[in-house]
């Protein structure tokens, strides 16, 4: 739906003249973005519903595991979108992914892996406030600047077939939060989940 | 105990009041006029150190968040809170006193140039930590919640700054101008006052507002055993 507004707001004909590189990747990541806050904050309504997350807190095992299983399911969630965001946003934009498929793979993957566990915490976060996803929007979307900064210039050099090594620090950093969230995430999500 | 941080406080104010003066002396009578800006120029001197202090309070948020996951102690808290607060005030003046000097300086009231974007963004973090500690159903979860996104703000923050300067690339105007071209002896001495002043300012507010934040646990906690013993 999102992409079909942004189809309409900035006109085909523009975004051919301009090359797919400078506007397509922001809008793709847009969409993703705030499609994922609402997944995020759904990942927790069950658990909040039926005060399941006092049930999840006492099983026996380290608060860091109920994390990660989190993140993974979060991720697996994302994973399903972009299978459906990428190739419309192909077809609407008009931009060629097929035959740079492999790389623009290794990109959103790299990204999503981020996203998603700052999307996972912050949204324990927002669910135990008891907010929804305007509140997780205000806290995600600023915190994951630099990730979203890294995730469209690399889209942009992989849709303009240039070589993703001149980007290698861009890369290295999005690895770099990856591990930083994932790291910090099982270290503090305890402190959520403490009643 | 307590009376000693009041001496404490009471020292950090005396000391604020007294250089204030001085500092503002030295800035509109000592320092020499800047010879292409002019007297727009003199918001250098406020300017530079309430944005050095915004990003000490970052240290300082770190410091208070981790601090309080570590050992839960209301006290790592409170510093965590004072910072956060305070840290706000400074951030909005620097996002307030910014264009007012690039306007004339560099002919935009903004640009998405590294340090300014890093300072929105710190803006915003602070404003969620707030804002979230606010939405707590009780002090102990708000303390809780406001540690854990205080930790990972402050972590990003160095980031934003790398990645937005990647994103933008160096630009090689006037913000580097002010650093290559060596200060008059004037500016550098109003400068550094300047900055003592603001140093000070910010530890009087924390500290102030620490003793607040502490006087407020207290309160909490008598009227919860006055209702108690009600009851």
């Amino acid at each position: 739906m999102e992409l079909v507004v942004f189809g309409f707001a900035f006109d085909l004909d523009t975004i051919r003249r301009m090359g797919p590189g400078k506007i397509v990747p922001g809008l793709l990541w847009m969409t993703l973005a705030f499609s994922a806050i609402v997944g995020f904050t759904r990942s927790f309504r069950l658990e909040r519903a039926r005060e399941a997350l006092i049930a999840v807190a006492l099983a026996p095992i380290d608060r860091g595991a109920v994390f990660v299983g989190k993140w993974i399911a979060n991720f697996a969630l994302l994973l399903m979108l972009e299978a459906v965001l990428l190739p419309l946003t192909a077809l609407f934009f008009d931009v060629n992914i097929v035959d740079v498929a492999g790389p623009l793979a290794l990109v959103v993957l790299l990204h999503t892996v981020g996203l998603a566990a700052l999307g996972t915490l912050f949204a324990a976060v927002v669910s135990r406030l008891g907010r929804g996803e305007a509140l997780l929007a205000t806290l995600l979307l600023p915190a994951a600047t630099p990730l979203f900064l890294s995730a469209v210039h690399c889209t942009a050099s992989v849709l303009e077939a240039t070589s993703l090594s001149a980007d290698r620090k861009w890369l290295l950093l999005a690895l770099g939060l990856d591990v930083l969230y994932v790291l910090v995430a099982v270290l503090i999500f305890d402190a959520i989940l403490e009643e | 105990m307590r009376r000693g941080y009041d001496v404490f406080i009471g020292i950090l104010f005396a000391a604020t009041v007294a250089l204030m003066p001085v500092a503002l002396y030295l800035i509109f009578v000592n320092a020499p006029e800047e010879k292409v800006m002019g007297a727009v120029q003199k918001i250098f001197y406020f300017h530079v150190p309430i944005a050095a202090v915004t990003f000490l309070s970052v240290f300082v948020l770190l410091a208070g968040a981790a601090g309080y996951l570590w050992t839960r102690r209301a006290g790592w808290d409170h510093l965590s809170i004072a910072s956060a607060e305070v840290g706000l005030v400074f951030c909005t003046l620097v996002l307030i006193t910014g264009p007012i000097w690039a306007k004339p300086a560099w002919g935009v009231w903004w640009t998405w140039e590294a340090k300014l974007t890093t300072t929105l963004i710190l803006w915003l973090l602070l404003a969620g930590i707030l804002l979230s500690r606010a939405y707590a159903s009780a002090p102990e979860q708000g303390a809780r919640v406001a540690s854990v996104l205080g930790v990972v703000a402050a972590l990003d923050v160095p980031i934003v700054y790398k990645a937005v300067d990647w994103w933008r690339g160096n630009h090689p105007i006037v913000f580097g101008a002010g650093k290559t071209n060596p200060l008059a002896p004037g500016m550098l001495s109003a400068l550094l006052v300047s900055m003592l002043v603001f140093v000070l300012l910010y530890a009087l507010l924390v500290a102030a507002r620490m003793r607040l934040a502490a006087l407020e646990d207290r309160l909490a906690a008598l009227e919860d055993a006055a209702w108690r013993s009600q009851s």
